[in-house]
């Protein structure tokens, strides 16, 4: 009948210690050896391990998709390839043009159009504003970012381009890789004329490099209204969210 | 919170496994003080633990060392964020500090400036020999998309940045640019320093014809000081619309590197005279090891929130926002004065309207330099506004302010205790920055705050620095 008040005892004559740094540490040789206190001390370290993994993982994650603003702003098709997994088959998808699967297509759509930057042409785009969740296992994460793309052909007019990622990675043999890219347009407007005035709809299918797989999912840019859906539920209610008022033609 | 309720949410957050015996915890010191048997006549004899305690300590080392790494990596990003918000405000006092005494300054195409009191004079050439903005100046320095690269010894560090630049004199022009930098830090006594800061110049141009109508005389018009440099650039090379990758740091293969710790950083044994004797000593260096790692999820932890407040303003979700707020937080912003409780601050929310087709309402959170208690129970961030509104048809605005929020851990989950957003410029898409600039926005009609605001001041274009959470990071000024 003793035993569970008396291990109980004895977690909590060291865990308060370990876990609340403003505790003093509590030392009962009648109630816990020394080798049992180094027992928990040594499981509270296989803990700390994982975490810190995972906090490494945020970081990994930030530095590869920076990578990727950095290489499409200088239209580095082959370089911004290889930031994705080859296994699973990972996927990119910008605004409505469809999906397309696999390193080797990525790096054609990369090249054909979408991302790249032909001569005289400006397309600044620096990624912004993370939102990192990266699963307990420490293999697999997802992350919401935005980029603001100043863009263009010089002597015409230029673009303000705007809209989030909701992006997917995988620990590929140790590495982060994107697994899935998907950037939507939230909106793409005339520099001369003003969002306002002038603004184009999201870029659709290239007919001459068609698409693997359909977009994932139909919208349009402003002016229409569109949420791009969020990975992650609210942080501090850990619910879902949703409007007052949702507006028609928004996806629940 | 009581230190049995503390145990319980840590153990759940730390995920020792120990979580289900929570309740029983809670009981045990009644039980067991009743039940506690009488010590026996003589304790077995103890095994001798010193070879299984050096070997814990040899993992507190490792991943000590891990977490140093990651602390640096905080660090770096917090130093160039706050270089960009003394850059803004022209606080070259301040902005010099943050330089190695050997360090040089490379901007554009005007050369290089070596050593400190070169740097010093560069800044003050941008601005006629004075520290600060005058009336109508704008300097906006924006410190985007971070690639950070460690040195395997932990002593240097090379990143690369994009740079958004707005800046301009009131009625006289407003221009916008973008650069990038590739820069070296060191650290020296425990800081880091910039050792190398050098922007490579993309386009500046005029606000009215945008950068599509740009030419190499009108980039080359960026950062360009009074001061003599001290050499020629290092680089040369021509500005958009021609071709010019800015030379990067980072190979083609650097996406494998995942590690910011290195192999042999994780494999470091414990110098010796660190080797704990007994449990309690190793007990103190896991509790210090199990606060760093607090403080630094923190970090994450706080940059999430405040991506996500942005990406719910975004779309006006009044109650996602406001659920973001502790029960008795507050909230100030631009000049509509001080919201009390989390109640008044969804009504305040709701005062911005329901999202529709035909509006854009784009809160873009940037550039966050975060700062966490030394207990790891409260933070700070200064971060950056930026927007674009639009109404089809009838109005575009951009917006840019300052953010200085505070947060707590509020039952294991990290709230907002107080929002702070200060108005730097509203202005209409057609004039811009240079034409035009909204006054301090103040009450909402209907809907007076608790408080007046805060603080009095002018935005721009007024000059106002918004108070800073923080200190120098290298001079503590």
């Amino acid at each position: 009948m003793n035993r569970l008040p008396v291990f109980s005892l004895l977690l909590a004559a060291a865990l308060p210690a370990i876990c609340v740094a403003a505790d003093p540490v509590v030392t009962d040789s009648r109630l816990i050896t020394e080798e049992r206190r180094v027992q928990i001390l040594e499981a509270k370290l296989a803990s700390l391990q994982r975490e810190v993994l995972l906090i490494e993982d945020r970081k990994a994650i930030e530095r590869l998709q920076q990578l990727w603003g950095h290489y499409v702003s200088e239209g580095m098709a082959a370089e911004a390839a290889t930031l994705f997994a080859a296994t699973p088959v990972a996927s990119i998808e910008y605004a409505q043009q469809g999906v397309y699967l696999g390193r080797a297509r990525i790096e054609s759509f990369l090249r054909a159009s979408g991302a790249r930057v032909r001569p005289g042409e400006l397309r600044e785009t620096p990624v912004m504003q993370a939102v990192i969740t990266v699963a307990p296992d420490g293999l697999t994460a997802k992350a919401r970012w935005r980029s603001l793309v100043m863009g263009g052909l010089h002597g015409q007019d230029g673009r303000w381009e705007e809209g989030p990622y909701e992006n997917e990675y995988v620990k590929e043999a140790g590495n982060w890789k994107i697994s899935r890219l998907h950037w939507y347009t939230t909106v793409n407007g005339s520099y001369d004329k003003g969002w306002h005035q002038l603004s184009f709809p999201a870029a659709g299918p290239l007919a001459e490099l068609p698409p693997d797989l359909p977009p994932s999912v139909r919208y349009q840019s402003f002016p229409s209204f569109f949420l791009p859906p969020y990975h992650y539920f609210n942080p501090v209610t850990g619910q879902p969210v949703a409007w007052d008022n949702p507006q028609p033609g928004v996806a629940p | 919170m009581n230190s049995w309720n503390r145990l319980a949410l840590c153990c759940l957050l730390s995920g020792t496994g120990f979580a289900p015996l929570t309740t029983a915890l809670a009981q045990a010191p009644a039980a067991a003080a009743a039940a506690a048997p009488a010590p026996p006549a003589g304790p077995p004899r103890a095994p001798d633990m010193t070879p299984r305690l050096a070997r814990a300590a040899d993992r507190v080392a490792a991943i000590d060392a891990q977490a140093s790494r990651i602390e640096d990596y905080d660090a770096l990003r917090n130093l160039q964020h706050i270089y960009g918000y003394y850059y803004d405000e022209a606080l070259w006092d301040q902005i010099v500090d943050l330089f190695a005494d050997d360090a040089t300054l490379e901007v554009g195409l005007h050369g290089v400036y070596a050593g400190k009191s070169s740097i010093q004079r560069y800044f003050l050439g941008l601005t006629g020999g004075k520290v600060g903005l005058v009336r109508g100046q704008l300097n906006n320095q924006l410190q985007l998309s971070p690639v950070i690269t460690l040195s395997p010894d932990g002593m240097r560090a090379q990143a690369r940045w994009r740079v958004f630049i707005q800046d301009g004199e009131f009625n006289k022009g407003a221009n916008w640019g973008a650069a990038v930098y590739e820069n070296e830090y060191v650290k020296q006594d425990g800081h880091w320093k910039i050792a190398r800061l050098h922007l490579y110049m993309r386009f500046y141009a005029p606000y009215e014809s945008g950068w599509t109508r740009t030419t190499a005389v009108l980039n080359e018009r960026y950062g360009k000081s009074t001061a003599k440099a001290d050499r020629p650039p290092s680089v040369r090379y021509a500005t958009w619309p021609e071709r010019f990758t800015a030379p990067m740091h980072f190979g083609a293969d650097s996406s494998d590197r995942y590690r910011l710790a290195p192999e042999n950083a994780a494999r470091a044994p414990a110098p010796p005279e660190n080797a704990p004797r007994t449990a309690a000593a190793l007990e103190a260096q896991v509790r210090a090891l199990e606060l760093k790692l607090r403080r630094l999820h923190a970090v994450d932890e706080v940059e999430n929130l405040e991506s996500a407040y942005g990406y719910y303003a975004d779309m006006s979700m009044q109650d996602a926002t406001s659920a973001l707020f502790a029960e008795n937080a507050t909230l100030e912003i631009l000049g509509r004065g001080v919201f009390l409780g989390r109640d008044r601050v969804y009504e305040y929310m709701r005062r911005l309207g329901a999202p529709t087709d035909g509006r854009l309402f784009t809160h873009m959170q940037l550039q966050p330099v975060i700062t966490i208690s030394p207990d790891g129970n409260s933070a700070s961030i200064r971060a950056r506004l930026f927007e674009m509104f639009g109404v089809k048809g009838t109005q575009a605005q951009w917006a840019e302010g300052v953010y200085e929020n505070r947060f707590v851990l509020d039952q294991g989950v990290w709230k907002y205790i107080t929002l702070n957003g200060y108005q730097t410029f509203y202005t209409n898409y057609e004039q811009g920055w240079g034409k035009h600039s909204v006054p301090l926005m103040t009450y909402f009609p209907g809907y007076p705050p608790d408080l007046p605001h805060s603080i009095e001041y002018e935005p721009y274009p007024a000059v106002f620095v918004p108070p800073f959470h923080y200190r120098n990071p290298v001079s503590g000024r």
